[in-house]
């Protein structure tokens, strides 16, 4: 059901804000200019600033005194079903974060103090039925709101000071399909986005735009076959199985008005076409827009370029896991984005193709992606039956959503890696096209260690454009949280055992770990309050790419709950 | 030409919403998970479905425990099944009819190594 407000400005909404309990801050207004400026002190959107760095310029805290890094505060969300996968966002001393079941918090950043909190009543009976569910990777604030996806398919906008309702808009009939929000959303220019799950249910993956003031829908993108172009990419109506989506949040390019966005794979993830995937198989055809990167105009939804990153994946490996890190090389305006393959595209503003590297070692999906044409080389397409040679990477990909860091001082992109393959057993099914059971996989598989080799995860310190690397460190298992990286010269990786590490963001030293209590798959933040810096990270442990972890890695992991999780927040002491 | 109905959850009036449900479902051909008289294909479901957690079609133990000489009863599985373990299984109750989850447990039982 939804709630219309009429739009009251932070002006005026100030002058209420005093009569209300709650907020004992004042909060300044959000707007798109403050967003792209990404503030020195703030934290205004999941990537940060609409440039993606995961970066913050605080320089308080830095190499000479992080070893005098100590708890300033923490909090327990509580009912952290699968662990804590949110990225907080701060504004003006104020840090707003999500736990499971979108559950909305707005905490007091130097002190911890709970100012509001939201639980909205979700269908316990759907979530229930859910298989990437029920966590919740975070906020947007804009406009005087707090803007938070359900599992249940709505788009909550909750008053910036006081948590009250002030729209609640239904944009999926998550009923029928199944499927929901687990990703945050991205405010830009007057309009809150929004993607949809859809890699593995029978959907097409729409992506939405509502408008802030009120809540109404403005335009939905389908992912799957959204133009007649791409209804052509999907022989025999195999559109009907679907897959697609926008599960994680793009960015905006204030230059063009055009919303960046990673898609997710097709469904069924695996297909028995064989080599001839064009016309034989489940999904005959490139399968548009899934596995791509689109630029989409803000105010109508239109398409105004794509690259497809991988033409009929057949290995699940989405494009929607990566950050769009806007940086300029030689006069060049580039974007570096993510593939979930491991491999790392970079684009000029239009998504043109300017280069192609990988951070992983074992990867044999592919031999290789050409940098100048974006081709798939050697690509590995299945028939039915066992496959030989294991797949690499695994299922749970080369890199996931966790985001990387760019450093504007260093030049640096760090980024995490995963080493890991898979046995793959393509089984010929049936399509999939009414939303019954879970998910369309197509195959049987399990988790397999690289050949010849262990399983294990890396940070990277790469040039964002070339690829080349200057140092790595390595990790028995794989980390799974996001990268933050400051002005202080520091990388902070908060890994899956528990410890969170900071380390010299020119060598590659480690300078200072502390343990959190438990596994980390979530975001971390920096900001300032107060005059005081602050680094604020999640821990908690659960999500799809951990549910290996216990089985294969044993350890900590047979004991590590996944049912639990805390905001942790430092301070120099 | 099957029609599909689907069960909602109970918090739903049950009929009405089933109905708009059954008509608002696109046409589609036989599915794995089909409705009541039609045989489920476990083998299928396992490849599209179960698999994400019971590996190597329930053989072997990953995420999920292994099914392949399971020591747990009927009753057991068949809760499990349809009301599923929160943070680490769906539920299933509105997919599957018994019959269907009768086919699933015969299929576990049936399991041998490959």
């Amino acid at each position: 059901m939804k709630k219309q407000w009429g739009y009251f400005s932070l002006s005026v909404g100030l002058a209420i804000g005093a009569t209300l309990a709650a907020s004992s801050t004042f909060a300044q207004t959000v707007d798109t200019a403050r967003i792209e400026a990404g503030g020195q002190n703030d934290w205004l959107t999941y990537h940060g600033s609409y440039k993606s760095y995961h970066y913050s310029p605080l320089a308080q805290i830095n190499t000479s005194n992080v070893s005098n890094l100590g708890v300033a505060w923490i909090h327990i969300p509580g009912r952290s079903t699968r662990g804590l996968q949110s990225m907080p966002l701060v504004a003006d001393g104020v840090l707003y974060y999500t736990g499971s079941y979108s559950r909305v918090f707005a905490l007091n950043g130097a002190t911890g103090e709970v100012l509001w909190s939201y639980f909205p009543e979700l269908d316990e009976a759907l979530v229930a039925r859910q298989t990437h569910s029920p966590y919740n990777r975070g906020v947007a604030i804009g406009d005087g709101k707090v803007y938070v996806g359900t599992m249940d398919g709505r788009l909550i906008a909750l008053d910036m000071k006081t948590g009250k309702v002030a729209w609640d808009t239904k944009l999926i009939d998550s009923q029928k399909l199944t499927v929901g929000f687990t990703g945050a959303p991205l405010y830009a220019k007057g309009s809150v986005i929004i993607g949809a799950q859809g890699g593995e249910w029978p959907g097409r993956g729409p992506i939405f735009a509502v408008d802030a003031a009120t809540g109404k829908k403005k335009w939905e993108f389908l992912t799957v076959a959204g133009t007649d172009e791409a209804m052509k990419t999907w022989g025999n109506d195999s559109w009907r199985t679907g897959g697609g989506g926008g599960w994680m949040p793009g960015t905006y390019d204030t230059d063009t008005s055009t919303i960046w966005w990673g898609t997710a794979n097709p469904a069924p993830l695996y297909d028995w076409s064989g080599s001839d995937y064009k016309t034989q198989g489940a999904r005959p055809g490139d399968n548009l827009y899934t596995s791509s990167v689109i630029g989409l105009d803000i105010d109508t939804g239109k398409l105004k370029f794509y690259h497809q990153e991988l033409p009929h994946d057949a290995w699940d490996f989405d494009s929607a896991v990566g950050e769009f890190v806007m940086l300029d090389r030689d006069g060049q305006k580039l974007v570096v984005h993510p593939n979930k393959s491991g491999y790392i595209f970079v684009y000029d503003r239009s998504a043109g193709l300017k280069n192609v590297w990988r951070i992983t070692q074992n990867s044999n999906f592919v031999k290789n992606i050409d940098p100048k044409t974006g081709e798939l080389i050697g690509r590995r397409d299945f028939s039915a039956g066992k496959v030989d040679e294991p797949l690499c990477p695994h299922i749970s990909g080369g890199v996931s959503f966790n985001a990387g860091s760019y450093n504007p001082k260093t030049g640096l992109y760090y980024k995490l890696g995963q080493e890991w393959c898979m046995t793959l057993d393509i089984v010929k099914t049936t399509p999939v096209t009414a939303p019954q059971a879970q998910l369309n996989i197509g195959a049987n598989f399990k988790i397999a260690p690289p050949p010849g080799g262990e399983i294990y995860g890396h940070l990277d310190a790469r040039d964002p454009v070339t690829g080349a690397k200057k140092w790595e460190v390595r990790f028995p298992e794989p980390p799974l949280a996001s990268v933050l990286s400051t002005g202080g010269n520091l990388v902070f990786v908060p890994d899956s055992r528990g410890t969170i590490h900071a380390y010299d963001a020119e060598s590659g030293t480690e300078l200072w770990s502390h343990a959190d209590g438990t596994g980390h798959q979530g975001g971390i933040v920096s900001y300032s309050a107060g005059g005081k810096q602050y680094i604020a990270v999640t821990a908690g442990f659960g999500g799809m790419a951990s549910d290996d972890y216990a089985p294969t890695f044993g350890g900590v992991y047979k004991s590590m709950p996944r049912d639990d999780g805390a905001l942790i927040v430092y301070s120099l002491k | 030409m099957v029609k599909l109905h689907l069960d909602i959850m109970r918090m739903l009036p049950a009929l009405a919403a089933a109905a708009t449900l059954a008509c608002a479902v696109p046409a589609r051909a036989q599915s794995a998970a089909a409705p009541d008289n039609d045989a489920l294909n476990v083998e299928q479901l396992f490849a599209t479905t179960c698999g994400w957690c019971h590996s190597d079609g329930g053989r072997s133990a990953g995420k999920g425990p292994q099914l392949m000489d399971t020591k747990r009863s009927d009753d057991f599985i068949r809760d499990r099944i349809k009301n599923g373990k929160t943070g680490a299984m769906p539920a299933f109750d509105t997919t599957f009819s018994d019959a269907q989850i009768d086919a699933i447990i015969k299929y576990i039982h049936e399991l041998k190594p490959e």
